[in-house]
């Protein structure tokens, strides 16, 4: 048996106190009576205010002693070893995902967890330290290595569920920087187990090992995993995807609304693992879109989605070329786009548009705004080098988000000017020889292609659209894109020009200020449902929207992981010292004094 | 007189009696039917003439009938002794209202009943030993001087109900009212049996204050007895109230069963009763008064 406060131990000079208080005589007033004989021998010291008198025996002493010492033991902290382990420094990972929100488990995984952390607590010993760590979509520090019990209580009991999804590779690699090397350390990770992939990184390691503690028991749950709107020659549709996870068939309604207006009720039936589509009428003139079910699962956040029905406004994009078909179509195919093509004559630079393409052609004066430029003849300021052959084609940054799915390795390139000296900006393509493709940010995003794409077979590759994709997206991306995000997912979004400020409306109906004139990303998507864009241009206000839907399988599954692949525990880094667990049962003790003090309350009052 | 008892009360006093339940045995003339033959309007009994007899008590219509000399005997009424025995002691000096002042007012009140029927009243106070009021009392001229002994008695000094057995056993028979709250150190049984003893009938009245029947304080003190002086220490809670009324309520059952196998009748008062109250209802219940 071990003491939590051995210093609490003072406390049994209370022992002594009191018998030393029933030392002392009371000071008697005189009172006449008619018989004495008649009285009871009956003296009881209740008070002291004279000193001495010869010490008599006195259940009440008696009691109070047994009270004073019983409450000693209790202060004192006695625990007992308890049979779990605990490490001197207990890293505790508490998925605050999504699927925590379950209530498989009452009332919810995520109380469950916390309970179970509640107890984890409670057994530290006086020199354990314990770090909490969330783990949502990003980790959050919650308490760093801290051994007082009680703030680590209320810390957990402040902890809620978030709407993302967990990363639990962050979580690792954060509370990996937290324990330092030689450190007895263990992680302890509560969750469902309904986490992202691990990032498997063959030269990390953990500091500690990692025990999964499972919560969760079911998997019965219907969700909405997808909700998109579709804009036909003659109609509009939303085609809805909804599936019982579960196992046991399910009868609930689905409400089908426009604008928060109810559009259809239907009643559905779906068997144990059945999915089904739904084409849904999407009225005229209707904004917003949103269908919700009354299944009565154990999950509601995928009980209801919404997706924005008014077709987004176009960008004019110019493209000045004395003829380049493939560009011509890779440009076509975003839908946002209206293109209009012209010949190097018939270019004028008084017309505003969103971005220009100016192929194999110079103007006089660059426009002030979002350009491509491709292979600009001599004498412009945006040419470069005379034409060197090219070798080899290749990324400069494999993992540059804007060569995504681009696959650069059966391309070849005649020859290009020579970029090598270019100051445009940073290369994005590169050979051997020089620099192909140049990308910057400032002060509007363009992009410099060296060479013409009629000396290459770029265009006839698959990478060729995807590369124009993903060069017209960067440069210009949708002002509020109308597509579903994912909870905590960021997004981008470009004021109108002339924006004089920009505001988002969350689901709630909190508002959130952004810096007009800039691009922004809003990362406040914690919430599902719609968020509206205000925006005020020229003193009259725009709205657009966007829509945040849970929309994954995974986590809709909600069915609890019985095992997760986590990162090897390097041995050799960790002295891993274990020591027993701690039971503490002070309470049951200090309850004992509770019970004495009213037997001697009790005692008092009958005189005893 | 107007000090002891109010003038109304006397007034309402003089409509009562001392009721006895046998006939007494007095020395002087009465209204009480007396054990003695006597001149009086009730019929007793024949007996036949003995030479000396009165003629006058000749029935002649027994003489007519049976050819012989019949007297008839006529009732004695006489008056009735009545004995009032008064504690003064110094537990009887305690209460509020106080108890002796209380025993002399009831006592006075009783006596003056007998005086205005006639009776003769003997007045004893005791506390450590008996001491006399005086001469017996007779006559409503009495009562001015009864009264006034009676309230020169001083309060005090300890309880000795052993030493009231002489002056009880002594007494002719006739009526004894003992008026005391029966605490002290020595048993008040030797006094009842003695007037049981003496052939007496009457009662035994225990005059107690609401405080001591009800104590109305709690806490530590210092008892101090007040006949004695002697002292302890004491502790009062619920616990020790109730064993201190426990002891009461067992030497008011000692003193009533004693005096009820004495043919005595017993009432506990209580000071705080209007003394009229008393009379007026209590003792008439009792049947001491009528």
């Amino acid at each position: 048996m071990n003491f939590l406060a051995p210093a609490a131990a003072f406390l049994a000079l209370t022992l002594p106190a009191i018998v030393a208080l029933y030392f002392l005589r009371i000071r008697r007033p005189t009172r006449v009576v008619p018989a004495l004989n008649l009285w009871p021998d009956q003296i009881r010291d209740r008070q002291a205010n004279v000193p001495w008198q010869r010490l008599r025996f006195s259940w009440l002493l008696l009691l109070q002693l047994l009270a004073a010492a019983v409450l000693v033991a209790a202060a004192v902290q006695p625990v007992l070893s308890a049979g779990t382990s605990l490490a001197r420094h207990s890293v505790v990972l508490l998925d605050v995902s999504a699927s925590m929100q379950a209530r498989d488990v009452q009332p919810s995984r995520l109380d469950e967890a916390k309970r179970e952390i509640g107890g984890l607590i409670d057994q530290m010993g006086p020199q354990d330290r314990m770090t909490l760590v969330a783990v949502g979509s990003a980790p959050r520090i919650i308490a760093s290595v801290v051994g007082d019990r009680d703030a680590l209580h209320r810390a957990v009991s402040g902890i809620g569920a978030g709407n993302g999804p967990a990363d639990l590779s962050a979580a690792l690699a954060l509370a990996a920087g937290l324990v330092r090397p030689g450190d007895d350390g263990q992680a302890y990770f509560f969750s469902d187990g309904i986490v992202g992939p691990i990032r498997t990184d063959s030269n990390s390691s953990l500091p500690f090992p990692v025990e999964y503690h499972r919560v969760g028991v079911s998997a019965e749950n219907i969700g909405l995993t997808s909700l998109v709107v579709r804009t036909g020659a003659q109609s509009r549709a939303a085609y809805l995807h909804l599936q019982n996870f579960g196992q046991q068939a399910r009868s609930f309604s689905l409400d089908w609304s426009a604008d928060s207006k109810l559009v259809d009720v239907r009643q559905l039936t779906l068997a144990g693992g059945q999915a089904q589509d739904l084409v849904l009428p999407v009225p005229a003139d209707a904004t917003v879109v949103s269908a919700h079910i009354d299944a009565g699962d154990v999950f509601a956040l995928d009980d209801t989605v919404t997706a924005v029905a008014r077709t987004p406004s176009a960008f004019r994009v110019l493209l000045v070329t004395p003829g380049n078909v493939f560009l011509q179509q890779a440009i076509s195919l975003r839908s946002d786009i209206q293109l209009d093509v012209v010949a190097p004559s018939a270019y004028k630079s008084s017309v505003p548009y969103a971005m220009s393409i100016f192929d194999r052609y110079s103007p006089p004066t660059l426009p002030n705004g979002p350009f491509i430029a491709i292979d600009p003849p001599a004498g412009s300021p945006l040419a470069g080098g005379p034409a060197i052959g090219i070798g080899r084609v290749r990324a400069t940054d494999a993992g540059d988000p804007l060569l995504t799915n681009v696959d650069l390795s059966d391309v070849h390139i005649a020859r290009s000017q020579d970029l090598r000296s270019d100051t445009f900006g940073r290369s994005l393509i590169t050979s051997l020889q020089t620099p192909l493709v140049l990308v910057r940010d400032e002060p509007f995003r363009q992009a410099l292609f060296g060479f013409d794409l009629h000396e290459s077979d770029l265009p006839l590759r698959i990478a060729f659209p995807i590369l124009v994709q993903n060069l017209s997206e960067w440069i210009l991306p949708p002002s509020v894109p109308s597509h579903s995000f994912h909870p905590d997912e960021p997004v981008t979004i470009v004021p109108d020009t002339g924006a004089t400020s920009v505001t988002v409306v969350r689901p709630d109906g909190s508002r959130r200020s952004l810096a007009g004139g800039a691009v922004a990303t809003f990362g406040d998507t914690d919430l599902t449902g719609l968020y509206t864009v205000e925006q005020v241009v020229s003193g009259k206000t725009d709205r657009s929207w966007f829509t945040v839907n849970l929309f994954s399988d995974q986590i809709s599954q909600l069915k609890p992981a019985d095992r997760l692949t986590l990162p090897p525990f390097n041995n050799a880094a960790a002295v891993h010292a274990v020591h027993r667990g701690q039971l503490e049962i002070w309470p049951w003790i200090a309850l004992a004094a509770l019970g004495i003090v009213v037997l001697e309350w009790l005692a008092f009052h009958r005189g005893l | 007189m107007a000090a002891l008892l109010d003038p109304p009360l006397l007034r309402r006093l003089e409509g009562l009696a001392l009721q006895v339940r046998r006939a007494v045995s007095g020395q002087m003339g009465g209204e009480r039917r007396s054990t003695a033959r006597g001149r009086s309007v009730e019929f007793a009994d024949f007996r036949s003439y003995s030479p000396g007899d009165d003629f006058r008590l000749i029935d002649w219509n027994a003489y007519a009938r049976l050819d012989r000399f019949m007297l008839r005997l006529f009732v004695a009424e006489q008056e009735l002794p009545l004995s009032i025995f008064v504690d003064l002691s110094g537990s009887m000096d305690w209460g509020r209202p106080n108890k002796a002042e209380t025993a002399k007012r009831l006592a006075g009140a009783i006596a003056y009943v007998a005086l205005a029927a006639l009776d003769r009243v003997r007045l004893t106070v005791f506390a450590a030993g008996p001491t006399s009021g005086g001469a017996p009392y007779r006559g409503r001229r009495a009562v001015a001087e009864l009264f006034s002994r009676l309230e020169s008695f001083p309060v005090g000094g300890t309880t000795d109900y052993a030493r009231l057995v002489w002056p009880v056993g002594k007494q002719r028979p006739g009526m004894t009212v003992l008026i005391s709250d029966g605490l002290g150190e020595s048993s008040i049984d030797p006094a009842i049996a003695a007037l049981g003893r003496a052939r007496q009938e009457g009662a035994v009245l225990q005059l107690l204050a609401p405080q001591e029947m009800a104590p109305d304080w709690t806490g530590d003190v210092r008892l101090r007895d007040s006949e004695t002086g002697a002292e302890r220490e004491f502790t009062s809670t619920p616990v020790t109230q109730a064993s201190y009324l426990a002891a009461l309520a067992q030497r008011t059952h000692d003193i009533e069963r004693s005096a009820h196998r004495r043919g005595l009748r017993f009432v506990r008062l209580s000071t705080d009763q209007p003394i009229d109250d008393m009379v007026l209802r209590t003792l008439r219940r009792l049947g001491l008064l009528s």
